[in-house]
């Protein structure tokens, strides 16, 4: 069933027209054409596509880390289009969790600290953030690890104490890209594990990937083909 | 890939990092035979040549600009070593990963050696030809005549620089050859990055700014010492040039000025007022007429005139002085007081010089002197002299068979009448070449009752113009033919010329100081760029991009003021101490000192913001990739 939406307060994420368009050399090449996209709340969206589909910076426009060359984005009833840096970065850090494929942590920080220092930045009391990074640890299936440092997990595990980053300010909407890309079968399945309790507690997750198990998850599948949306379907 | 076109196509391609090492290089190595060039022109030239400063203080800048030059060739060559070792160290990802891709060892070792032998060979050929350049203009500038200068540096620095860069800069290729692919791909050998994983409470205390920072300095610590040891360097020879300097120059201005009060009045015969004011403007002028006679009976000053000038409200003291033209003997055979007659040393010999022999009465004195011992005391035995007078008759001379000489255990002889020498001053009356007698001593000896001339220290509250118009009519209704005058514009020469010596040797190390600062933007540059992917990953998460400017200051900030702290507490122990012995330093002087100091750690400062800055206000996307 193809999704028609207005914008209402059931509405998390909001596109009009999105249209990236880089230039390399002489050329230009345009990489999302005109991406018109309403999320609902709690919902799992999954955004699928072959490689260089658009997929990656669909998501970085969302999360405000990339802008669009033409075109408007709305989270949670806020416009980012246009914002000032400063805007967008504690937009991310209070209302958007993100999850790269490469897991990035910073290595000069411990499990623990990589939790906890989105949180820092929303000067939480330091009780409060300890208490948080442990649960978020136990819900990750990490808490033995917190003084570890990134250089000493495994890829899965990486991935897990991202995700477990992304919660910490318990953001709106939870932006994931190609979360299970790097990892064996084996981690993977323990990320569809954390994305299914996501989904459980009513998060609104976006993920672009290509594993099928994680499209079952899903509540609504975009999918992208040479930067157009070729279908968006529940 | 031909193996000559991959290096030379890869550090045109890496425009900003080969301009930065090839600068750094030019100016490093530049700046460096520049400074040798200079000193030894301008410090050694000095502090050789008779008739431009008195002896002592050329012995004191020469000994400041040989110290200045050999922390110039320290820092010069430290910069070089760390320039490459940067730059060398920096390729050890790239190294790994032509590795990775099936390259032979020696084929990836001889592409950066390639590279490194052109950066070293054009930075150090460039800096030869700009350091020459840079003498050449100063020398025309600042000397009436351009002298050929000392070719033989270029060598000296060409070899030594060369084979530096080289030596450091092989060790991390010759380190990494030895790495498989992987290691040299891993962070932990990127860039001097030592893995330190100590014991960490889960949850640290400290503010994530700080945190990051201070741990990315602890990962990186190899390249943090080394730039913490050149720049604390620079920070001795800034502290040493400019603290040095300062004190230098104020302390050797107040020696210069002290003899002769600034306000005193001068009467004198006209051609003996002129005689005595060449003969004080030595450091900058062409010397006195000498064949001048200052024993003529016509410069001679009658008591009466003196008894009346000193009778004027006006006047604090009249200070009456016979000044003569003589040869002094060194007198030989004195022995050391309280030596047994079998261990008896004697000093000294037959030296001899020509001065100027000044009588003085102990009690009108208007002047002060910086001495060793101490001034006339009474005594009519008492003689003391120039600087330039002990450092020519009363050294040691193993060519004419004198061991040990010290001027204050010895004698000056007069006209076969000698006299103890209980003092050496400075003073630049005939550049050092004085001896102070008694008056009457001198007048016995020399036959001469009445002075040649008259030094005047007036009220305080007087007006000097119209006292001097005072005097000039005392001077007339006398009927003599004297001069009124003072010696306010010889004395401001003098200092003029002492403090822009200073002040020359003062700015040369600002070229080291600019070579450091790039040096360091480099190495901030390369920390920048090696934390890149983290600082990206802090500002997707949510970092202002002010952080990633915070995390870089506390680490410059770290940096410069360990190594300002380091530098600065070294430079003033070198300086006070070793340098300058009673050092006049008052308020106004660590004021001044402070401010060029601070002016310093701070434009470095906020030029090492500048890689933070640009990255902060790159995209996300652009800083991830």
């Amino acid at each position: 069933m193809e999704i028609r939406m207005t914008q209402t307060e059931d509405v998390i994420v909001s596109t009009e027209g999105l249209t990236k368009t880089f230039q390399v050399g002489d050329r230009k090449i345009t990489v999302l054409k005109d991406i018109s996209l309403q999320i609902p709340k709690a919902n799992f969206v999954a955004i699928c596509g072959p490689s260089g589909s658009g997929k990656t910076t669909l998501l970085n426009i969302i999360g405000g880390i990339d802008r669009p060359t033409k075109g408007k984005v709305f989270i949670a009833g806020e416009e980012l289009t246009g914002k000032d840096e400063d805007f967008l970065s504690e937009f991310r850090c209070n209302h958007i969790g993100f999850v790269f494929q490469s897991y990035n942590l910073v290595s000069t920080l411990t499990v623990a600290e990589n939790v906890a220092f989105p949180m820092e930045w929303t000067r939480k009391p330091s009780a409060e953030i300890e208490r948080r990074v442990i649960d978020l640890l136990k819900t990750v299936g990490l808490e033995n690890r917190a003084a570890h440092f990134s250089s000493q997990l495994s890829g899965g595990e990486q991935q897990r104490v991202a995700f477990a980053r992304a919660l910490a300010n318990d953001p709106e909407l939870i932006l994931a890209d190609e979360p299970t890309g790097n990892l064996d079968a084996k981690n993977a399945q323990k990320i569809v594990q954390v994305l299914q309790f996501l989904k459980t507690n009513g998060k609104t997750v976006v993920v672009s990937t290509h594993d099928l198990q994680i499209q079952a998850l899903a509540d609504q599948v975009v999918c992208l083909e040479e930067g157009k949306m070729a279908t968006n379907y529940e | 890939m031909s193996s000559a076109g991959f290096p030379i196509n890869d550090l045109i391609r890496r425009k900003l990092q080969t301009t930065l090492t090839v600068l750094t290089l030019t100016l490093s190595v530049a700046s460096t035979l520049f400074l040798l060039l200079f000193t030894n022109r301008l410090g050694l030239g000095i502090a050789s040549s008779k008739g431009t400063l008195t002896l002592g203080l050329s012995g004191i800048f020469g000994q400041f600009s040989l110290f200045i030059g050999a922390l110039i060739f320290i820092v010069g060559a430290v910069l070089t070593s760390f320039i490459v070792f940067l730059m060398m160290a920096q390729r050890t990802r790239d190294f790994g990963l032509i590795k990775a891709v099936g390259c032979p060892n020696s084929l990836v070792a001889g592409y950066f050696m390639t590279e490194l032998l052109t950066t070293t060979l054009v930075g150090c050929i460039l800096g030869i030809a700009f350091g020459f350049l840079a003498d050449f203009s100063t020398a025309n500038l600042v000397f009436s005549r351009y002298v050929t200068p000392n070719f033989l540096f270029a060598p000296l620095v060409f070899f030594t620089f060369f084979i530096l860069a080289l030596f450091f800069g092989l060790r991390p290729i010759l380190k990494v050859s030895r790495m498989t692919p992987i290691e040299a791909l891993s962070p932990v050998n990127y860039f001097g990055l030592t893995e330190g994983v100590s014991k960490h409470k889960p949850i640290s205390r400290r503010g994530i700014t700080w945190r990051i920072a201070l741990r990315s300095l602890y990962r990186r610590q190899s390249a943090i010492l080394r730039m913490v040891f050149l720049l604390s360097i620079v920070f001795i020879l800034l502290t040493v040039s400019i603290a040095g300097g300062i004190i230098a120059r104020n302390t050797t201005t107040s020696w210069i000025t002290n003899p002769i009060d600034k306000d005193a009045i001068v009467i004198a015969d006209s051609t003996m007022i002129h005689q005595y004011k060449m003969s004080l403007s030595n450091f900058s002028k062409p010397q006195e007429n000498l064949d001048f006679n200052y024993s003529d009976p016509k410069l001679l000053i009658p008591d009466a005139l003196i008894k009346q000038l000193e009778t004027l409200s006006s006047v604090d003291a009249v200070d009456s002085r016979l000044v003569l033209s003589k040869t002094v003997t060194e007198m030989a055979g004195f022995a050391i007081l309280g030596q047994a007659s079998s261990s008896t040393v004697f000093v000294g010999g037959h030296r001899q010089s020509k001065s100027l022999i000044i009588g003085v009465n102990t009690a009108e004195l208007t002047g002060s002197w910086s001495l060793k011992g101490h001034f006339l005391s009474g005594n009519d035995s008492e003689a003391v002299i120039g600087d330039s007078l002990a450092l020519s008759m009363y050294v040691r001379d193993a060519s004419h068979g004198i061991a040990y000489s010290d001027p204050l255990l010895e004698g000056v002889g007069l006209d076969d009448i000698n006299f103890r020498i209980v003092g050496v001053c400075v003073d630049p009356l005939n550049n050092g070449f004085v001896t102070y007698v008694p008056m009457d001593k001198l007048a016995n000896i020399t036959g001469i009752n009445e002075p040649n001339l008259l030094l005047i220290k007036l009220n305080a509250s007087t007006n000097p113009n119209t006292v001097i118009a005072q005097m000039k009519s005392i001077i007339q209704a006398s009927g003599l033919n004297l001069e009124v005058s003072n010696l306010s514009s010889e004395i401001e020469q003098n200092t003029v010329f002492l403090s822009s010596t200073w002040q020359t040797i003062m700015l040369l190390p600002l070229f080291m100081l600019a070579s450091a600062t790039i040096c360091f933007i480099s190495f901030m540059m390369l920390s920048v760029d090696e934390q890149h992917q983290e600082f990206a990953i802090l500002r997707a998460i949510g970092a202002k991009p002010r952080i990633i400017v915070n995390i870089s200051a506390i680490q410059s900030g770290i940096v410069l003021f360990t190594s300002f702290g380091i530098g600065i507490s070294f430079g003033i122990v070198i300086t006070t101490i070793i340098l300058m012995t009673n050092p006049l330093i008052t308020t106004s002087t660590v004021l001044l000192i402070s401010a060029w100091l601070f002016s310093a750690l701070m434009a470095m400062l906020a030029l090492s913001f500048y890689p933070a800055y640009r990255l902060a206000k790159a995209s996300i996307l652009k800083i991830m990739t």
